[in-house]
C-alpha cells in the first residue's frame, strides 16, 4: 500500500512536472475561440498557417459571445466575433482591437416538406415569424410572396441561438433595419429575447434542430446551411429583387458601405436600394485581439496571413465567404500594425 | 487506542530501545493523524468553499434584484432583465414529473427483482439495472435526441394530446416541435430508474426472510406480505431513494438541455418547449454578455444549490428516523 | 350428496385476495418489463448504432476539417483519458485520508460531520462544481505553473476530482469499518504504533474496496460533461498531452456532436457514447470482481 502511494504521489508530481515544462517550452501554439460562423474557415486556415509558419493554431467555435467572454479574461489568445465589441465589452476588454478578417451571409434557412426549392421572403415576413405573428406557412403574408407555390398547412417553428451569437447580432441588426416593431420591442443583441420558438448553441446546433424538425425556420451562416444541404431562402433586398446569398452579391452588399470608423465597426445589412445586386444580411466577422500580448509576433503573422493569402478561392470561396474589399483590408491593416508585446 | 500498559517501554530491559520507537511513532502517528485530518477538512472546505463562491458570484445580481428574482418571469439579455420563475417551474415539473413515472417502475422493478422473478432472471438483470446507473447522462441525452423525441414527437405526444388535449396542460398542437419539456421529463425517468431502482432492490432483498416467511405462513399472499411487511420494512429507505433520484434530477443539465428546446417564457402545455435552471447556466454562463447576466446565472446556479442542498438533507432525515425506527433507537 | 366436503377452489373473500394478489403481481412484473425494455432499447440503439460507426480512422485521427467526412476523436480520446488520470491522481490521496481520519483517527461526533458534509458535496449538481472551478482558474492567477487564467486539463481535472471524492471516500469508509477489529487488536498487542497498523494493517486489507470504489468513481467522471463545460471546452483539434492546455474530451464530444445537423458527427457522437458504455461496463465488472474478491478476503481473516 505503502508503495501505491508512493506511485500515486510520483505520477501527481510527473503530471505537474510535464505541465511545467509544457508551459516554459516557447509553444508556437496560438488558442482562439469564439464565433461559431467563422469556424469552417479557420479550419480550413489551420493546416496552411501550420505549413507556412509552424504555427499551431487551436481554435474553439463556442459561440461569439463566449469568444468574447474568453479574449476578456484572456483565456486565449485571441477571439472571434461576429458582432462588434460593445462599449461596455471594449472597456471591459482592456486594449482590445477588433479586426474585420471575413466577409459572409446570414441566410435564412428552412425544413418545410412539400415547399418549392425556391421559397421567397423578406425582411418584414422574416421579422414577424420570429415575433410570432406569422405562425403557419400557408399564411397570406408569405403566400404573397410566392405566387403559384404550393406551401403546406403546417405549424413555423422559428429556431434561434440560445448562447451568445454574432449571427444573432448580425440577424437582429437586420430585422431592426427592417421591422421598427422588431427594433421597438427586441432590438440588436447577440443574446436577444425571443419572444417564440426553440433555441439551440451554435450554428451547428440551430442547423441541427432545423433538419430534424418539420416546419422550422432559423438563421445561420451559409456556409453551414449549404454543408448540410439545408435548403434557404431568397431575402428581398431594398432594391425589390430577392436574391440567394452568394459571392457575388455578399461583395456587393460589402460595397455598398465604404467608411470604415476608427475602431473597425462595420454595419453591412439592408443596403440601400442602389446596391441592387446586394444581399441584405451580410456580416463582417471579427477576430478580436490585445494589443499587448506575449504573442504578438505570432498573432501578427497569423492574421495578416488570414488577411491575404487566407481569402484566396481555395479557401474562402467554398465556404462562400467573400474576399474582404480594399478600404476594410487597409483599416485591418493598420489596426495590425497596433499589436505590440 | 493503545491501552497505557501495552506501550513498548513497560516491557522490562527494553527501555533504551522503546525510547527510541516511541518517539518515533509518535512523530508518525502525528504525521499520520495530521495528513489525515487535514485531507478530511480539505474535503469540508470544498463544500463551504463552493457555496461561498456561489454566493459571492450571484451577489449582484442578489443586490440587484433581490427576492423578487424568483418570481420575475422575464430573461431578457439586452434589457439588463433576469428572472428565474419560469426555469424554477420547468425544474420542478421536469423533475417531479420524472420522479411521478420513475418511482413506481423503480419500486416495481425493485419488487421484481427481489421478490416475483424467477432466480435464474433476478442477477442478470439486477446487474444490468445497477450498471445502466452508471451510464453518463450525455449518453442519456444523446439517444433522447435521435431516438426518443422523434417518436415523442410522432406518436407519444400526439396520442396523449388527443386523449387529454381538454387538460391545459396537454394541449396539444398539429407541430411536431422534438424538443420539449415532455420529452426532457422522460429522459429524465429513464437516467433516474437505474439509480432508484438498484437501491431499492437492495433494500427489498435486505428484508429479513424470517419476516417474509412468517407472513407466507400466517396466509398472507405474496402481495398482502408486500403490502404488510416488505415495504413498511423499509419504506424511509425506498422515500430517501427517490430523494436522492429528484436529486440528480434537479441538477441535471446535460441531458435536459439537449432535448428541452431551451426557451422561456414557459407556456402552459408540456408538449412545449422549455428551460431549467441548470440547462440555462449549461447553455449561457460561457458566452454570458454582461457583468449582470453573470451574476443572475449563477443566482440561478444558487437557488438550484439550494434546492438540491434541502432535498439532500431531507433524504439523510428520512434515512436516519429509518434508522432510528428498525434499531428503536439504539 | 355426492358434493366434497373441502373444496380447494377459491371463492368470496379468498377469491378477491387471490385475484389481487395476481394481479398486484402482473402489474408490478409489467412495469418492471416495460422500465427494463425501455433501459435495453437504449443500450441496443448506443450498440447497434456506436458499433457501425467505429473503425479504425475513429481511435487514430483527428476531427475532419470543415466539409470533408471522416475524421475521429483521437483528441477527444487522450484527452479524456488525461482528465481521468489527473481527477483520480487528486481525489485518491485525498479521499482516503480523509476516511482514513473519519474511521481511524477522529472522534465519533467530527466523523459524523465530515461524512454528512461529504453526502451533501457528493449531492451537489455537477454544474455547480464546474462554475466553481471556472471562478478558480480565471479569476485566481496561483503561481501554480498550468493553473490560472485560462482552461487546462489541468483545471478540467480538478472539477472531475471534485465529484470523485466523496465517492472514493465514502467507499473506504464503508470497507474500513468492516476491517475486523481483531486485526488492529493483534497489531497493537505486538507493539506496533498507530500509523504503522492503519498503513500496514488496514489499509492492505482494504485495498480491494477501495480500488472498487476508485473504479465505480472513475466510470462516474470519465463521464461527466457539465464540469468540463467551463473548464476545460476551448480546446484545439489536435492530440495534446500537455495537462496545462485545455483538451477535448470524449463526454464534450457527444455533447457537441449530438446537436450538429451532419451525420457523419453523429456516428462519431454514437461511437463515442459506445466507447464510453463499454469502458463504464468494464469498470463496474471490474469493481464488482474486486468487491468480491476482497469481501472473501475479508471473510475469510474473520
Amino acid at each position: 500500500m505503502k508503495r501505491g502511494l508512493a506511485l500515486i504521489a510520483a505520477a501527481g508530481i510527473a503530471l505537474f512536472a510535464i505541465a511545467a515544462a509544457g508551459a516554459k517550452s516557447n509553444d508556437t501554439t496560438i488558442s482562439g475561440a469564439g464565433s461559431t460562423f467563422v469556424s469552417p474557415l479557420v479550419s480550413t486556415w489551420t493546416p496552411a498557417l501550420g505549413e507556412a509558419f509552424g504555427l499551431n493554431v487551436q481554435y474553439s467555435g463556442v459561440g461569439s459571445g463566449a469568444g468574447i467572454a474568453a479574449i476578456t479574461n484572456r483565456q486565449v489568445d485571441f477571439g472571434a466575433s461576429d458582432a462588434p465589441l460593445s462599449p461596455d465589452q471594449a472597456s471591459a476588454c482592456k486594449g482590445c482591437v477588433q479586426i474585420p478578417w471575413a466577409l459572409s451571409a446570414t441566410s435564412i434557412a428552412y425544413n418545410v416538406p412539400g415547399a418549392p426549392v425556391h421559397l421567397n421572403l423578406d425582411g418584414k415576413t422574416i421579422s414577424k415569424i420570429f415575433l410570432g405573428q406569422i405562425t403557419n406557412w400557408n399564411d397570406a403574408a408569405i403566400k404573397a410572396l410566392n405566387k403559384g407555390a404550393n406551401l403546406p398547412d403546417l405549424k413555423i417553428t422559428p429556431v434561434f441561438r440560445s448562447d451568445g451569437s454574432g449571427t444573432s447580432y448580425n440577424y437582429t441588426d437586420y430585422l431592426s433595419a427592417v421591422n421598427p416593431e422588431w427594433k421597438s420591442k427586441i432590438g440588436v443583441s447577440t443574446q436577444p429575447a425571443f419572444p417564440a420558438g426553440v433555441g439551440a448553441r451554435g450554428s451547428g446546433g440551430v442547423a441541427g434542430v432545423v433538419s430534424r424538425t418539420d416546419g422550422a425556420i432559423t438563421y445561420v451562416d451559409v456556409a453551414f446551411a449549404l454543408k448540410n444541404h439545408i435548403r434557404f431562402a431568397a431575402v428581398r433586398n431594398a432594391a425589390g429583387k430577392f436574391l440567394f446569398p452568394s459571392l457575388r452579391r455578399i461583395t456587393a452588399a460589402a460595397a455598398a458601405f465604404t467608411k470604415v470608423p476608427r475602431d473597425n465597426e462595420m454595419h453591412i445589412v439592408n443596403p440601400s436600394k442602389k446596391a441592387a445586386l446586394a444581399y441584405p444580411i451580410c456580416t463582417y466577422t471579427y477576430i478580436i485581439v490585445p494589443q499587448q500580448t506575449s504573442h504578438a509576433p505570432e498573432l501578427r503573422k497569423m492574421i495578416f496571413w488570414a488577411l491575404t493569402q487566407g481569402q484566396r478561392p481555395q479557401f474562402t470561396a467554398k465556404l462562400l465567404f467573400a474576399p474582404l474589399p480594399k478600404p476594410v483590408l487597409v483599416a485591418s491593416e493598420k489596426t495590425l500594425k497596433s499589436i505590440h508585446s | 487506542m493503545l491501552p497505557p500498559g501495552m506501550e513498548a517501554a513497560s516491557v522490562p530491559g527494553a527501555a533504551a530501545l522503546g525510547q527510541t520507537r516511541r518517539v518515533g511513532d509518535r512523530v508518525g502517528d502525528g504525521i499520520l493523524h495530521g495528513l489525515t485530518a487535514l485531507a478530511a477538512l480539505i474535503g469540508v472546505a470544498i463544500v463551504f468553499a463552493i457555496v461561498w463562491r456561489v454566493a459571492d458570484g450571484a451577489w449582484p445580481a442578489v443586490k440587484l434584484f433581490r427576492l423578487h428574482f424568483l418570481w420575475a418571469r422575464e430573461w431578457n439579455a439586452p434589457l439588463n432583465k433576469f428572472g428565474a420563475r419560469d426555469l424554477i417551474v420547468g425544474t420542478v415539473v421536469t423533475s417531479f414529473g420524472a420522479m411521478l413515472l420513475a418511482a413506481p417502475l423503480s419500486i416495481a422493478i425493485g419488487l421484481f427483482l427481489s421478490e416475483l422473478a424467477p432466480p435464474a432472471i433476478r442477477g442478470p438483470v439486477g446487474t444490468l439495472v445497477e450498471m445502466l446507473a452508471a451510464v453518463p447522462s450525455v449518453v442519456v441525452g444523446l439517444w433522447g435526441i435521435f431516438v426518443l423525441a422523434p417518436f415523442d414527437a410522432q406518436h407519444v405526444q400526439p396520442f396523449l394530446g388527443s386523449a387529454l388535449g381538454w387538460i391545459p396542460i396537454f394541449a396539444h398542437g398539429q407541430d411536431k416541435v422534438e424538443s420539449t419539456v415532455f420529452t426532457a421529463m422522460i429522459v429524465l425517468t429513464m437516467m433516474v430508474i437505474p439509480i432508484t431502482s438498484s437501491i431499492c432492490r437492495e433494500l427489498f432483498i435486505g428484508v429479513p426472510t424470517e419476516l417474509e416467511e412468517a407472513s407466507i405462513g400466517l396466509g398472507a399472499t405474496r402481495w398482502e406480505m408486500v403490502r404488510t411487511v416488505v415495504v413498511p420494512t423499509v419504506r424511509g429507505g425506498v422515500v430517501a431513494a427517490v430523494i436522492l433520484g429528484l436529486g440528480r434530477a434537479l441538477g441535471e443539465a446535460i441531458a435536459v438541455s439537449q432535448v428541452i428546446g431551451n426557451f422561456i417564457p414557459l407556456k402552459l402545455s408540456i408538449f412545449e418547449p422549455g428551460d431549467t435552471l441548470a440547462s440555462r447556466v449549461a447553455g449561457q454562463y460561457q458566452g454570458a454578455i454582461t457583468n449582470v447576466q453573470i451574476a443572475s446565472l449563477i443566482y440561478l446556479a444558487l437557488i438550484l444549490l439550494v434546492i438540491t442542498f434541502i432535498t439532500n438533507v431531507a433524504a439523510q432525515r428520512v434515512v436516519k428516523r429509518f434508522e432510528f425506527q428498525r434499531t428503536g433507537g439504539a | 350428496m355426492s358434493e366434497p366436503a373441502l373444496s380447494l377452489k377459491a371463492t368470496g373473500r379468498s377469491r378477491r385476495r387471490l385475484l389481487t394478489n395476481r394481479g398486484a403481481e402482473v402489474g408490478a412484473s409489467a412495469a418492471a418489463a416495460i422500465a427494463v425494455a425501455a433501459l435495453l432499447v437504449l443500450i441496443w440503439s448506443v450498440g447497434s448504432r456506436g458499433v457501425s460507426a467505429l473503425n479504425w480512422d475513429f481511435f487514430t485521427k483527428g476531427p475532419a476539417v470543415f466539409g470533408e467526412a471522416g475524421g475521429g476523436v483521437a483528441p477527444a480520446l487522450v484527452g479524456s483519458l488525461l482528465l481521468v488520470a489527473i481527477a483520480t491522481a487528486l481525489a485518491l490521496p485525498f479521499g482516503v485520508l480523509a476516511a482514513i481520519y473519519v474511521s481511524e483517527f477522529a472522534h465519533p461526533r467530527f466523523g459524523r460531520q465530515v461524512r454528512l458534509w461529504l453526502d451533501v458535496l457528493n449531492g451537489f449538481p455537477s454544474i455547480v462544481i464546474g462554475i466553481f472551478v471556472f471562478a478558480l482558474c480565471v479569476k485566481v492567477s496561483l503561481p501554480v505553473v498550468g493553473w490560472g487564467r485560462h482552461q487546462s486539463a489541468i483545471a478540467g481535472g480538478s472539477a472531475l476530482a471534485i465529484i470523485m471524492l466523496p465517492l472514493v471516500a465514502r467507499a473506504t469508509m464503508e470497507v474500513l469499518t468492516l476491517v475486523p477489529n481483531e486485526l488492529r487488536e493483534a497489531s497493537y498487542a505486538l507493539g506496533v504504533s498507530k500509523w504503522q497498523t492503519v498503513l500496514r494493517v488496514v489499509l492492505p486489507t482494504s485495498l480491494g474496496g477501495i480500488l472498487t470504489g476508485t473504479t465505480l468513481a472513475i466510470a462516474r467522471a470519465a463521464g461527466e460533461t457539465a464540469p468540463l463545460l467551463f473548464t476545460c471546452a476551448i480546446a484545439g483539434q489536435i492530440v495534446d498531452w500537455n495537462p496545462s492546455h485545455s483538451v477535448q474530451s470524449i463526454p464534450l464530444m457527444i455533447f457537441q456532436n449530438s446537436e450538429s445537423p451532419d451525420p457523419n458527427l453523429h456516428a462519431q457522437a454514437w461511437a463515442g457514447a459506445f466507447v464510453l458504455i463499454v469502458f463504464v461496463l468494464v469498470t463496474s465488472l471490474t469493481a464488482r470482481f474486486l468487491l468480491d474478491r476482497s469481501r472473501r478476503k475479508l471473510g475469510l481473516q474473520r
